[in-house]
């Protein structure tokens, strides 16, 4: 990896949609990793911390919105920037944080994503 | 004093004549004259019933015959042409020898009361069509709640209920429900409005909109209550519809968002992959946009067989090649993620009546199931999906099996309920609409699936269509419960 290379952790259950926004990440000088689901996002937390995480919300095992109160109520981990990527309502945006005293995702893109879109929000969360 | 019997004659409020054995009209009143004009050397038939001959019956005739006194209501024709209904009353005039030898006849017009009597017949009748006819249940509980009177409609899918007490009847309980609304009007009078549930005689459960009143005697007091019941079955199906549609919307959108970020992907794979000179990519980028144009197409036509109350058009069709046409179609899908699909179909595979168009999209959706088994595992790669064909003499089994990533408890319980899906982009209409086949053609399928082990679905389809009386009424609409 490249010095200064900056690493995102990519979690959808969706194949089509992991090899889409990792083939773009990665287009745009990123590294990555992925998870299939809420429970192998936790685990790649665990192994390393990334720079950035893009984060399906309806997943089987674990569900984004869980991984993401685990992440943000975790000091070691609140830091990291979080972009909700879903195809569930954009009501989702404020449902996520009104629940629990979490605060608000850092980006939320609807899929279907457009590429710019992507590397222009992971460019400003990570500048 | 002596009374002017002429006087009296004329002040009796009623047509008054004096017959004679032969029926003529030997004297009578104004009164008698007014109505039915001049009497004198005229017959009474001719006089009061413009006949020609005398009336069959009549009580002047039957005083002639017994000496008695008779009476009778007649209607009778005035001179203006109106037709009057009189009590007529006859009683014997005697000469000295007690013989009869005429009658005296009085005539009280009692038209009115005729009419009011009809109006009350015609309205009562009206209300107890009106009772017995409505379209809802009606039903009359006395102080004890037992039921003293019941419509039609109440009998019908109630049953003969006279005499019971009503939670018997329709709540089939022992003791009264709580709070009950007959008791609670039978209280204050006021009337109560309620949702209940209640079973009729065959066993099926209705929802009603129950509304009582209370009944009274002449004095106030309260002595029944009427309970009028509005089945709002088909009401409440049709909310339940509507939550379906709902939830179908939701669904739909979600994972039709999920498969055009798919093809956004697919697009950008190819795109990406002529300008950086990639073959590879750029074929990826492709089957991707392929495979997930093919979604679409697959999820509405799931869409419309869910729209649509289908009953299946039977023909006889070869198992064997309803299960080759569906490998087939789905066989370079299988290529694309590198899954091997593969048909293993006997000749004991044989036939069956089925519709072909139906069963074809029922194995297509649980080979599909499969195929996204198998791409959605990580764990290893040279998956493989078999289609097999087997018969026994009364049945066809069509078995899909994969060594995909199978299910565990929960996806297998609700794998075949609406709305479940535990792909991200799944509609949870595909395993659904395959269980609806099934079951309109008289068969089930069966599923056998443990986490990382693979998935099995066995569909057993009766050789024959079954009688009409084994089939389910709807296809769609029963059933439908909503597993969120």
């Amino acid at each position: 990896m490249p010095e200064g290379q900056r690493t995102i952790l990519v979690v959808d259950d969706d194949p089509d949609a992991r090899d889409f926004f990792i083939t773009v990440l990665e287009d745009h000088g990123y590294a990555t990793v992925f998870a299939r689901d809420g429970n192998e996002a936790l685990q790649r937390l665990v192994e390393g911390k990334p720079d950035l995480v893009t984060l399906d919300i309806t997943m089987p095992e674990k569900s984004g919105v869980g991984v993401y109160r685990k992440l943000k109520e975790d000091a070691g981990l609140s830091d990291i920037p979080v972009i909700i990527i879903t195809g569930v309502s954009d009501d989702f945006k404020q449902f996520i944080s009104t629940r629990r005293k979490v605060p608000p995702p850092d980006g939320y893109l609807s899929k279907p994503v457009e590429p710019e879109q992507l590397v222009s929000l992971v460019g400003k969360l990570l500048a | 004093m002596e009374l002017d019997y002429r006087q009296v004659f004329e002040a009796i409020p009623c047509s008054l004549s004096v017959i004679d054995r032969d029926f003529r009209v030997l004297d009578a009143n104004d009164r008698y004259r007014i109505r039915f004009g001049d009497w004198e050397g005229r017959y009474c038939y001719q006089v009061f019933r413009r006949r020609s001959e005398p009336c069959e019956v009549c009580p002047v005739g039957q005083t002639f015959l017994d000496g008695e006194r008779h009476e009778a209501e007649e209607e009778v024709q005035t001179i203006w042409g109106e037709t009057l209904t009189v009590l007529v009353r006859s009683k014997p005039v005697l000469d000295e020898s007690g013989a009869v030898v005429s009658a005296v006849e009085m005539a009280t017009d009692v038209t009115r009361i005729k009419n009011l009597e009809k109006l009350i017949r015609k309205s009562q009748k009206r209300y107890h069509t009106l009772f017995s006819q409505v379209p809802c249940y009606i039903s009359i509980q006395d102080e004890d709640l037992n039921i003293i009177e019941a419509n039609s409609a109440f009998q019908e899918d109630f049953g003969n209920v006279l005499g019971r007490k009503c939670f018997e009847a329709y709540k089939h309980r022992n003791s009264p429900c709580e709070p009950c609304p007959v008791q609670e009007t039978l209280v204050d009078g006021l009337p109560r409005t309620r949702e209940e549930v209640v079973t009729s005689r065959t066993g099926q459960t209705k929802h009603v909109l129950v509304t009582t009143a209370a009944l009274r005697d002449a004095g106030g007091a309260i002595t029944a209550v009427m309970e009028m019941s509005a089945d709002i079955t088909h009401v409440r199906e049709l909310e339940d519809r509507l939550t379906q549609l709902g939830l179908l919307i939701g669904t739909v959108s979600h994972s039709l968002k999920g498969l055009l970020n798919g093809l956004s992907g697919g697009m950008y794979l190819v795109n990406s992959g002529f300008a950086k000179g990639d073959e590879g990519r750029v074929k990826k980028g492709w089957s991707t946009v392929q495979r997930n144009a093919e979604r679409i197409k697959a999820m509405v036509s799931d869409i419309l067989y869910y729209a649509k109350d289908r009953v299946p058009s039977w023909e006889p069709l070869d198992a064997g090649e309803i299960a080759f046409d569906v490998v087939t179609m789905l066989e370079s899908r299988a290529r694309e993620i590198s899954v091997d699909l593969s048909l293993e179909a006997g000749p004991e595979a044989g036939g069956l009546e089925g519709d072909p168009q139906a069963i074809r999209a029922l194995l297509a959706n649980l080979v599909e199931n499969s195929l996204d088994a198998c791409r959605l595992d990580d764990a290893s790669t040279g998956h493989r999906v078999v289609v097999r064909v087997e018969g026994s003499k009364d049945q066809v089994e069509f078995h899909v099996e994969d060594d995909g990533i199978g299910m565990d408890r929960e996806a297998r319980d609700k794998a075949f309920s609406l709305f479940f899906s535990t792909k991200g982009t799944g509609t949870g209409l595909g395993l659904f609409i395959s269980n609806k086949i099934a079951r309109a053609h008289g068969g089930e399928i069966d599923l056998r699936s443990e986490p990382g082990e693979g998935t099995t679905f066995v569909v057993r389809l009766p050789r024959l269509k079954p009688p009409l009386s084994e089939l389910p009424i709807s296809p769609i609409s029963e059933e439908t419960a909503i597993h969120a």
